[in-house]
Protein backbone atom coordinates (compact mmCIF):
# COMPACT_ATOMS: atom_id res chain seq x y z
CA UNK A 1 0.00 0.00 0.00
CA UNK A 2 0.93 3.69 -0.80
CA UNK A 3 3.17 5.14 2.29
CA UNK A 4 0.40 8.65 1.90
CA UNK A 5 -2.27 5.53 2.76
CA UNK A 6 -0.25 4.20 5.64
CA UNK A 7 0.72 7.84 7.09
CA UNK A 8 -3.30 8.37 6.93
CA UNK A 9 -4.32 5.35 8.91
CA UNK A 10 -0.50 5.79 11.20
CA UNK A 11 -2.03 8.97 12.76
CA UNK A 12 -5.16 7.40 14.33
CA UNK A 13 -3.26 4.42 16.02
CA UNK A 14 -1.08 6.93 17.17
CA UNK A 15 -3.69 9.19 18.45
CA UNK A 16 -5.64 7.54 21.57
CA UNK A 17 -8.76 9.38 20.95
CA UNK A 18 -8.65 8.01 17.69
CA UNK A 19 -10.50 5.18 15.75
CA UNK A 20 -9.61 3.01 12.44
CA UNK A 21 -11.69 1.28 10.09
CA UNK A 22 -10.18 -0.88 7.15
CA UNK A 23 -12.69 -1.25 4.35
CA UNK A 24 -12.37 -3.57 1.69
CA UNK A 25 -13.33 -7.17 -0.16
CA UNK A 26 -12.82 -9.80 2.39
CA UNK A 27 -8.86 -10.40 3.18
CA UNK A 28 -8.23 -7.02 2.53
CA UNK A 29 -8.70 -5.31 5.30
CA UNK A 30 -6.71 -7.49 7.16
CA UNK A 31 -4.01 -7.39 4.45
CA UNK A 32 -4.03 -3.58 4.98
CA UNK A 33 -3.45 -4.45 8.77
CA UNK A 34 -0.31 -5.83 8.29
CA UNK A 35 1.00 -3.77 5.86
CA UNK A 36 0.29 -1.32 8.62
CA UNK A 37 2.22 -3.18 11.27
CA UNK A 38 5.17 -3.92 9.26
CA UNK A 39 5.28 0.02 7.99
CA UNK A 40 5.22 1.18 11.99
CA UNK A 41 7.24 -1.60 13.14
CA UNK A 42 4.84 -3.25 15.69
CA UNK A 43 2.30 -4.88 15.79
CA UNK A 44 -1.39 -3.69 17.55
CA UNK A 45 -3.25 -6.76 18.61
CA UNK A 46 -4.20 -4.47 21.86
CA UNK A 47 -5.99 -1.96 19.63
CA UNK A 48 -7.78 -4.16 18.29
CA UNK A 49 -9.03 -6.51 20.72
CA UNK A 50 -10.27 -3.53 22.34
CA UNK A 51 -11.92 -2.46 19.09
CA UNK A 52 -10.13 0.88 18.33
CA UNK A 53 -9.26 -0.95 15.08
CA UNK A 54 -11.66 -2.18 12.98
CA UNK A 55 -12.34 -3.88 9.99
CA UNK A 56 -15.42 -3.74 7.61
CA UNK A 57 -16.23 -6.37 4.91
CA UNK A 58 -18.00 -5.27 1.19
CA UNK A 59 -20.33 -7.00 0.16
CA UNK A 60 -21.69 -7.93 -3.32
CA UNK A 61 -25.50 -6.69 -2.29
CA UNK A 62 -25.05 -3.15 -1.83
CA UNK A 63 -27.10 -2.69 0.87
CA UNK A 64 -25.62 -5.13 2.80
CA UNK A 65 -22.08 -3.42 1.96
CA UNK A 66 -23.74 0.06 2.98
CA UNK A 67 -25.05 -1.23 6.52
CA UNK A 68 -21.28 -3.11 6.87
CA UNK A 69 -19.99 0.29 6.22
CA UNK A 70 -21.58 2.34 8.41
CA UNK A 71 -22.67 -0.10 11.80
CA UNK A 72 -18.63 0.01 12.79
CA UNK A 73 -18.36 3.71 12.33
CA UNK A 74 -21.80 4.19 14.47
CA UNK A 75 -20.36 2.16 16.89
CA UNK A 76 -17.18 3.75 17.22
CA UNK A 77 -18.95 7.17 17.28
CA UNK A 78 -20.90 5.97 20.09
CA UNK A 79 -17.86 5.06 21.89
CA UNK A 80 -16.49 8.52 21.80
CA UNK A 81 -13.63 8.93 19.91
CA UNK A 82 -13.08 11.94 18.64
CA UNK A 83 -12.30 11.08 15.10
CA UNK A 84 -12.67 7.86 12.88
CA UNK A 85 -10.25 7.32 10.13
CA UNK A 86 -11.22 4.96 7.35
CA UNK A 87 -9.47 3.78 4.50
CA UNK A 88 -12.21 2.40 1.72
CA UNK A 89 -9.62 -0.04 -0.70
CA UNK A 90 -11.78 0.20 -4.15
CA UNK A 91 -12.57 -3.26 -6.41
CA UNK A 92 -14.14 -2.83 -9.73
CA UNK A 93 -16.16 -5.68 -11.41
CA UNK A 94 -15.35 -8.52 -8.86
CA UNK A 95 -17.08 -11.04 -6.74
CA UNK A 96 -17.93 -9.98 -3.15
CA UNK A 97 -18.20 -6.50 -4.37
CA UNK A 98 -20.94 -4.59 -5.83
CA UNK A 99 -21.90 -4.29 -9.52
CA UNK A 100 -20.07 -1.36 -10.68
CA UNK A 101 -22.83 0.90 -10.64
CA UNK A 102 -24.27 0.19 -7.15
CA UNK A 103 -20.56 0.13 -5.89
CA UNK A 104 -20.66 3.96 -7.76
CA UNK A 105 -23.79 4.55 -5.80
CA UNK A 106 -22.42 3.56 -3.01
CA UNK A 107 -18.93 5.56 -3.09
CA UNK A 108 -21.51 9.01 -3.17
CA UNK A 109 -23.58 7.54 -0.61
CA UNK A 110 -20.48 7.46 1.64
CA UNK A 111 -20.35 10.78 1.34
CA UNK A 112 -24.24 11.58 2.73
CA UNK A 113 -23.50 8.97 5.58
CA UNK A 114 -20.36 10.70 7.05
CA UNK A 115 -21.16 14.57 6.81
CA UNK A 116 -22.83 13.94 10.18
CA UNK A 117 -19.97 12.48 11.75
CA UNK A 118 -16.34 12.87 12.74
CA UNK A 119 -15.31 10.95 9.92
CA UNK A 120 -12.45 11.86 7.66
CA UNK A 121 -11.47 8.91 4.86
CA UNK A 122 -9.12 8.00 2.02
CA UNK A 123 -10.57 5.85 -0.96
CA UNK A 124 -7.40 4.53 -2.74
CA UNK A 125 -7.94 3.70 -6.43
CA UNK A 126 -5.42 1.44 -7.95
CA UNK A 127 -4.99 2.43 -11.24
CA UNK A 128 -3.75 -1.28 -12.45
CA UNK A 129 -6.50 -2.75 -11.00
CA UNK A 130 -9.39 0.10 -11.85
CA UNK A 131 -10.61 0.64 -15.85
CA UNK A 132 -10.60 4.12 -16.58
CA UNK A 133 -14.59 4.18 -16.37
CA UNK A 134 -14.11 3.41 -12.65
CA UNK A 135 -11.65 6.05 -12.51
CA UNK A 136 -13.78 8.81 -13.95
CA UNK A 137 -16.95 8.03 -12.09
CA UNK A 138 -16.10 6.82 -9.40
CA UNK A 139 -12.65 8.37 -7.67
CA UNK A 140 -13.17 12.04 -9.74
CA UNK A 141 -16.88 12.32 -9.15
CA UNK A 142 -17.94 10.88 -6.11
CA UNK A 143 -14.70 12.45 -3.69
CA UNK A 144 -14.81 16.27 -2.69
CA UNK A 145 -11.22 16.34 -2.57
CA UNK A 146 -8.15 13.63 -3.89
CA UNK A 147 -4.82 13.03 -3.50
CA UNK A 148 -2.94 13.49 -6.28
CA UNK A 149 1.14 12.59 -5.96
CA UNK A 150 1.37 13.50 -2.40
CA UNK A 151 -1.09 16.63 -2.71
CA UNK A 152 -4.92 16.79 -1.06
CA UNK A 153 -6.76 18.76 -3.78
CA UNK A 154 -10.23 20.11 -3.81
CA UNK A 155 -12.00 17.98 -6.39
CA UNK A 156 -13.21 20.02 -9.21
CA UNK A 157 -15.22 17.19 -10.78
CA UNK A 158 -16.69 15.87 -7.55
CA UNK A 159 -21.13 15.49 -8.23
CA UNK A 160 -22.66 15.94 -4.95
CA UNK A 161 -24.78 12.65 -3.77
CA UNK A 162 -27.96 14.28 -4.38
CA UNK A 163 -27.47 15.23 -8.03
CA UNK A 164 -25.26 12.07 -8.74
CA UNK A 165 -27.71 9.61 -9.38
CA UNK A 166 -29.42 11.27 -11.87
CA UNK A 167 -26.60 13.12 -13.38
CA UNK A 168 -23.86 10.08 -13.51
CA UNK A 169 -25.55 7.09 -12.43
CA UNK A 170 -28.57 6.93 -15.10
CA UNK A 171 -26.01 8.23 -17.94
CA UNK A 172 -24.01 5.42 -17.44
CA UNK A 173 -23.13 3.31 -20.65
CA UNK A 174 -23.27 -0.17 -19.60
CA UNK A 175 -26.64 0.89 -18.81
CA UNK A 176 -27.29 2.59 -21.77
CA UNK A 177 -26.51 -0.42 -23.64
CA UNK A 178 -23.36 -0.17 -24.21
CA UNK A 179 -20.41 -3.16 -22.60
CA UNK A 180 -18.77 -2.01 -19.09
CA UNK A 181 -15.22 -2.53 -20.68
CA UNK B 1 -45.91 24.69 -26.13
CA UNK B 2 -48.62 22.62 -25.59
CA UNK B 3 -46.77 19.25 -25.47
CA UNK B 4 -44.43 20.90 -22.93
CA UNK B 5 -47.28 22.23 -21.14
CA UNK B 6 -48.84 17.90 -21.39
CA UNK B 7 -45.86 17.02 -19.88
CA UNK B 8 -45.39 19.35 -17.24
CA UNK B 9 -49.41 18.69 -16.09
CA UNK B 10 -49.18 14.34 -16.90
CA UNK B 11 -45.49 13.96 -15.37
CA UNK B 12 -44.84 12.41 -18.65
CA UNK B 13 -41.82 11.54 -20.56
CA UNK B 14 -43.01 11.54 -23.64
CA UNK B 15 -46.54 13.46 -24.96
CA UNK B 16 -48.40 12.92 -28.43
CA UNK B 17 -49.93 15.57 -29.67
CA UNK B 18 -52.37 16.74 -32.32
CA UNK B 19 -52.12 19.24 -35.34
CA UNK B 20 -54.68 21.17 -33.49
CA UNK B 21 -52.94 20.61 -30.05
CA UNK B 22 -54.73 18.00 -28.74
CA UNK B 23 -52.85 15.89 -26.20
CA UNK B 24 -53.68 12.42 -27.43
CA UNK B 25 -51.38 10.25 -25.77
CA UNK B 26 -49.00 10.70 -22.85
CA UNK B 27 -46.73 7.67 -21.61
CA UNK B 28 -48.22 8.29 -18.21
CA UNK B 29 -51.56 7.88 -16.55
CA UNK B 30 -53.39 10.08 -18.20
CA UNK B 31 -53.76 8.11 -21.63
CA UNK B 32 -54.98 5.08 -19.69
CA UNK B 33 -58.05 6.64 -18.10
CA UNK B 34 -61.15 5.07 -18.69
CA UNK B 35 -62.85 8.32 -19.97
CA UNK B 36 -59.87 8.51 -23.11
CA UNK B 37 -60.82 4.60 -23.79
CA UNK B 38 -61.34 6.56 -27.72
CA UNK B 39 -57.81 7.55 -27.98
CA UNK B 40 -55.75 5.79 -30.43
CA UNK B 41 -53.25 2.73 -28.32
CA UNK B 42 -50.09 4.56 -29.89
CA UNK B 43 -47.63 2.96 -28.52
CA UNK B 44 -44.76 5.20 -26.19
CA UNK B 45 -41.53 4.95 -25.07
CA UNK B 46 -39.50 1.34 -25.83
CA UNK B 47 -43.17 0.14 -26.97
CA UNK B 48 -43.25 3.00 -29.70
CA UNK B 49 -39.30 1.97 -30.04
CA UNK B 50 -39.98 -1.64 -31.13
CA UNK B 51 -43.00 -0.81 -33.34
CA UNK B 52 -40.73 1.36 -35.38
CA UNK B 53 -38.23 -1.00 -35.27
CA UNK B 54 -40.83 -2.93 -37.01
CA UNK B 55 -40.67 -0.74 -40.23
CA UNK B 56 -38.04 -1.58 -42.74
CA UNK B 57 -38.68 2.23 -44.12
CA UNK B 58 -36.02 4.58 -43.78
CA UNK B 59 -37.61 7.20 -42.05
CA UNK B 60 -39.67 5.05 -39.46
CA UNK B 61 -35.65 3.64 -38.95
CA UNK B 62 -34.97 7.58 -38.43
CA UNK B 63 -37.47 8.06 -36.21
CA UNK B 64 -36.75 5.07 -34.45
CA UNK B 65 -33.23 5.75 -33.80
CA UNK B 66 -34.32 9.62 -32.79
CA UNK B 67 -36.52 7.67 -29.57
CA UNK B 68 -33.96 5.84 -28.45
CA UNK B 69 -31.76 8.79 -28.67
CA UNK B 70 -34.03 10.48 -26.35
CA UNK B 71 -34.38 7.53 -24.22
CA UNK B 72 -30.89 6.72 -23.67
CA UNK B 73 -30.54 10.27 -22.95
CA UNK B 74 -28.11 11.27 -25.64
CA UNK B 75 -29.68 14.08 -26.99
CA UNK B 76 -32.70 16.02 -25.43
CA UNK B 77 -34.21 18.02 -28.24
CA UNK B 78 -34.38 16.79 -32.03
CA UNK B 79 -36.24 17.44 -34.94
CA UNK B 80 -37.50 15.16 -37.93
CA UNK B 81 -38.61 17.11 -40.94
CA UNK B 82 -40.07 15.38 -44.29
CA UNK B 83 -43.44 15.74 -45.80
CA UNK B 84 -46.89 13.51 -44.89
CA UNK B 85 -48.73 11.88 -47.58
CA UNK B 86 -51.99 14.23 -48.00
CA UNK B 87 -53.92 11.39 -48.44
CA UNK B 88 -53.15 9.22 -45.89
CA UNK B 89 -54.38 9.76 -42.28
CA UNK B 90 -51.31 10.70 -39.92
CA UNK B 91 -51.61 8.88 -36.52
CA UNK B 92 -48.80 10.85 -34.71
CA UNK B 93 -48.34 15.07 -35.55
CA UNK B 94 -45.96 15.80 -33.29
CA UNK B 95 -43.81 13.96 -30.23
CA UNK B 96 -42.54 15.87 -27.65
CA UNK B 97 -40.09 14.28 -25.16
CA UNK B 98 -38.98 15.47 -21.60
CA UNK B 99 -35.69 13.79 -20.19
CA UNK B 100 -34.31 14.95 -16.64
CA UNK B 101 -34.82 18.82 -15.52
CA UNK B 102 -34.73 21.47 -18.02
CA UNK B 103 -34.16 19.36 -21.15
CA UNK B 104 -35.55 20.74 -24.39
CA UNK B 105 -38.75 19.34 -25.99
CA UNK B 106 -37.98 16.75 -28.63
CA UNK B 107 -40.55 17.75 -31.50
CA UNK B 108 -41.01 15.16 -34.33
CA UNK B 109 -43.49 17.09 -37.16
CA UNK B 110 -45.75 14.84 -39.17
CA UNK B 111 -43.18 12.18 -38.90
CA UNK B 112 -45.97 8.94 -39.95
CA UNK B 113 -46.47 10.39 -43.34
CA UNK B 114 -50.48 8.48 -42.79
CA UNK B 115 -48.86 5.21 -42.11
CA UNK B 116 -50.64 4.22 -39.07
CA UNK B 117 -49.59 0.51 -37.21
CA UNK B 118 -50.90 -2.11 -37.87
CA UNK B 119 -53.09 -3.93 -34.57
CA UNK B 120 -50.29 -6.41 -34.18
CA UNK B 121 -47.71 -3.38 -34.14
CA UNK B 122 -49.50 -1.83 -30.89
CA UNK B 123 -48.35 -3.41 -27.92
CA UNK B 124 -51.04 -3.67 -25.19
CA UNK B 125 -50.64 -0.88 -22.58
CA UNK B 126 -51.76 -2.82 -19.38
CA UNK B 127 -52.86 -1.03 -16.42
CA UNK B 128 -50.61 -0.91 -13.51
CA UNK B 129 -52.56 -1.58 -9.77
CA UNK B 130 -51.84 2.38 -8.99
CA UNK B 131 -53.60 3.24 -12.76
CA UNK B 132 -50.64 4.06 -14.65
CA UNK B 133 -49.83 2.11 -17.91
CA UNK B 134 -47.41 -0.09 -16.88
CA UNK B 135 -46.26 -2.93 -19.66
CA UNK B 136 -43.78 -5.51 -19.57
CA UNK B 137 -41.86 -6.11 -16.30
CA UNK B 138 -43.04 -2.66 -14.59
CA UNK B 139 -46.55 -4.12 -14.09
CA UNK B 140 -45.78 -6.80 -11.75
CA UNK B 141 -44.67 -4.34 -9.02
CA UNK B 142 -47.34 -4.03 -5.89
CA UNK B 143 -48.18 -1.02 -5.36
CA UNK B 144 -45.73 -0.50 -2.19
CA UNK B 145 -42.84 -1.72 -4.26
CA UNK B 146 -43.94 1.12 -6.47
CA UNK B 147 -43.34 3.20 -3.32
CA UNK B 148 -40.22 1.88 -2.72
CA UNK B 149 -38.96 2.33 -6.40
CA UNK B 150 -39.74 5.87 -6.86
CA UNK B 151 -37.78 6.62 -3.55
CA UNK B 152 -35.06 4.26 -4.73
CA UNK B 153 -34.62 6.32 -8.06
CA UNK B 154 -34.73 9.52 -5.82
CA UNK B 155 -31.09 8.03 -4.57
CA UNK B 156 -32.27 7.20 -1.09
CA UNK B 157 -30.66 4.05 0.78
CA UNK B 158 -32.68 1.48 2.56
CA UNK B 159 -32.41 3.33 6.22
CA UNK B 160 -33.85 6.10 4.21
CA UNK B 161 -36.78 4.75 2.45
CA UNK B 162 -37.91 2.84 5.51
CA UNK B 163 -37.92 6.39 7.72
CA UNK B 164 -39.76 7.80 4.95
CA UNK B 165 -42.44 5.22 4.45
CA UNK B 166 -42.34 4.48 8.04
CA UNK B 167 -41.33 0.38 7.70
CA UNK B 168 -38.74 -1.92 8.93
CA UNK B 169 -35.23 -1.87 7.76
CA UNK B 170 -35.59 -5.70 6.70
CA UNK B 171 -39.16 -5.17 5.08
CA UNK B 172 -37.42 -2.55 2.84
CA UNK B 173 -34.79 -4.68 1.92
CA UNK B 174 -37.03 -7.61 1.24
CA UNK B 175 -38.42 -5.05 -1.06
CA UNK B 176 -36.11 -3.76 -2.78
CA UNK B 177 -34.89 -7.09 -4.01
CA UNK B 178 -38.03 -8.36 -4.87
CA UNK B 179 -37.95 -4.72 -7.56
CA UNK B 180 -34.41 -5.78 -8.57
CA UNK B 181 -36.07 -9.27 -9.86
CA UNK B 182 -39.28 -8.16 -11.27
CA UNK B 183 -37.23 -5.75 -13.10
CA UNK B 184 -34.73 -8.32 -14.55
CA UNK B 185 -32.27 -5.97 -12.90
CA UNK B 186 -28.70 -7.54 -11.67
CA UNK B 187 -28.32 -4.21 -9.41
CA UNK B 188 -29.88 -1.49 -7.64
CA UNK B 189 -29.14 0.96 -9.88
CA UNK B 190 -29.66 -1.23 -12.68
CA UNK B 191 -33.21 -1.41 -12.04
CA UNK B 192 -33.55 2.28 -11.51
CA UNK B 193 -32.28 3.18 -15.06
CA UNK B 194 -34.80 0.65 -16.28
CA UNK B 195 -37.75 2.43 -14.56
CA UNK B 196 -36.41 5.79 -15.55
CA UNK B 197 -36.18 4.31 -19.48
CA UNK B 198 -39.39 3.21 -19.36
CA UNK B 199 -41.08 5.93 -18.00
CA UNK B 200 -42.16 3.93 -14.64
CA UNK B 201 -40.79 6.63 -12.13
CA UNK B 202 -41.48 10.59 -11.98
CA UNK B 203 -39.17 12.43 -13.80
CA UNK B 204 -39.17 15.28 -11.31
Amino acid sequence: MRPAVLEFMREAVDRPNEALLCFGEPGVGERLLRDLEAHMGHEFTADRRAGRIMVGEAHSDVDQQLENFIAPLEELRARGFALVRFVGVVAWDVRHFPPPEDFLWFESKMNEVIAELPVVGLCPYDLARIPARGIAYGALETHPFVLCDGVLRENPQFIPPDRYVRERLLRLPWLQGEGLS
Amino acid sequence: MVARSAIDQQRAGIAVVDSDGTVTWTDEAWAADDGEASLPRVPIGANLLEAYREYSDPRAQAIANAIAAVLEGKVTYFEIEHRSDPDSPSFLTSVAALRGSGAGAVVIDKVVGGREPSERHRPTVVRASGGAPFGHEGERLTPREREVLDLMAMGLDNRAIAAKLRIEYTTVRGHVRAVIEKLGARSRLEAVARAYRNGWVPKG
